[in-house]
């Protein structure tokens, strides 16, 4: 699976997860640009990307995560 | 600009996410809030002065903690279970690692003006300990923290010429001292289930330990011997609350009741604050942390 493959299945997750349809990913987008990324929803985010993409991510890589591009990355490294 | 606004605007060059809950957190509070913040930040930023450290390594402490607990809250929200379930595991890797204690405290110490839970709990605190005042004589707080319980205790009980202050971290008691009045304090390192007094106690304090805890109804029964009969606890203790040393899962505060009423206490007066907005029926039903606090009598 490719960076754009992942950010899709991204896309998908954080439209329901955040139950926002017009949401866009980009690999530079932060919590900054979508107000329902909150602290709460970040943890249901990461609960699951973990689930749909069938990964583990470790305590080191999730409080890396400052944007979207970060979790690709990390998915696309263990794959 | 106040301390609490310096140190949210360094948190969202750091954990903008993070930040957004504490903005949040803030955004609706009085002036009374703010005041109060305000002085107990004052004395912490001359704490942190006196030990040659500035406000930044307070906030790289702090996100440290917050880093912990994000990862052990998604573990949790997997497994449903907490990490931990062994005190002695706990004890070696936290409780006797300095370094981990170190900025696990300080993180805990800011918590006290950023984490809403916290500062409900102290009000409800100080709106009802004072109904209490007449008949307290000598008082004890287990694991006293950052201090401010005590701190708020030798202002409210006039008439107790002895505060006892337990704690089983060193590190908790050298921070606590820093916060007290300690010419007013007795200090104790110690387990509370191996600490043993000729005098029984009038009020005591317990905030936030039964949750580090393998089995809180001993730890209460304990409190119980060391209460007179007249006497009353207050205890706080949070449901759904994942953390590097937190070892017995409330996952509702009947289970906490079960608990109290198991080890032979009454409740007088509770509150469960929600650390989310949301009621606290609906935080336990999505396992979303609620603190608990409550007045007990024997």
């Amino acid at each position: 699976m490719d960076k754009a493959e992942i950010l899709k299945k991204l896309n998908d997750i954080f439209i329901n997860t955040l139950d926002n349809a017009d949401i866009v990913l980009k690999m530079e987008t932060t919590a900054a640009d979508i107000e329902e990324w909150d602290s709460l929803r970040h943890i249901m985010l990461v609960v699951e990307i973990e689930k749909t993409m069938k990964t583990k991510f470790t305590s080191k890589e999730i409080t890396k995560f400052k944007n979207v591009g970060d979790i690709v990355n990390s998915i696309e490294a263990k794959k | 600009m106040t301390i609490l606004e310096d140190i949210i605007s360094r948190v969202e060059e750091l954990n903008p996410i993070h930040a957004k809950k504490i903005r949040k957190n803030i955004s609706g509070q009085n002036q009374e809030f703010l005041n109060k913040a305000e002085n107990f930040l004052k004395d912490y930023m001359q704490f942190l002065t006196k030990h040659g450290k500035d406000l930044d390594y307070a906030i790289d402490c702090y996100l440290k903690l917050i880093d912990d607990m994000l990862y052990e809250t998604i573990r949790f929200m997997t497994s449903k279970e907490y990490s931990n379930s062994s005190f002695q595991d706990v004890n070696t890797r936290i409780y006797d690692n300095p370094e981990v204690m170190e900025y696990h405290m300080q993180g805990l110490l800011l918590s006290q003006f950023l984490w809403i839970q916290h500062y409900k709990i102290l009000e409800f605190f100080l709106e009802n300990a004072p109904k209490h005042q007449d008949k307290t004589g000598n008082y004890l707080e287990v694991g006293a923290g950052h201090g401010i319980f005590l701190n708020s205790a030798i202002d409210l009980f006039s008439k107790v010429d002895s505060f006892t202050a337990l704690d089983i971290s060193k590190s908790s008691i050298e921070i606590a001292k820093n916060f007290v009045d300690s010419s007013k304090v007795r200090f104790v390192h110690s387990d509370i289930l191996k600490f043993e007094e000729q005098d029984t106690f009038d009020f005591i304090t317990m905030g936030e330990v039964l949750e580090h805890v393998e089995n809180p109804i001993g730890l209460l029964e304990k409190l119980k011997s060391l209460l007179n009969d007249n006497g009353i606890t207050f205890i706080t203790t949070p449901t759904n609350a994942p953390a590097i040393d937190h070892i017995y899962l409330f996952r509702n505060a009947e289970e906490i009741r079960e608990v109290i009423r198991k080890s032979g206490f009454q409740i007088i007066s509770e509150i469960q604050v929600p650390s989310e907005d949301m009621t606290a029926e609906e935080a336990h039903e999505k396992g979303i942390s609620v603190m608990y606090g409550a007045f007990l009598k024997k």
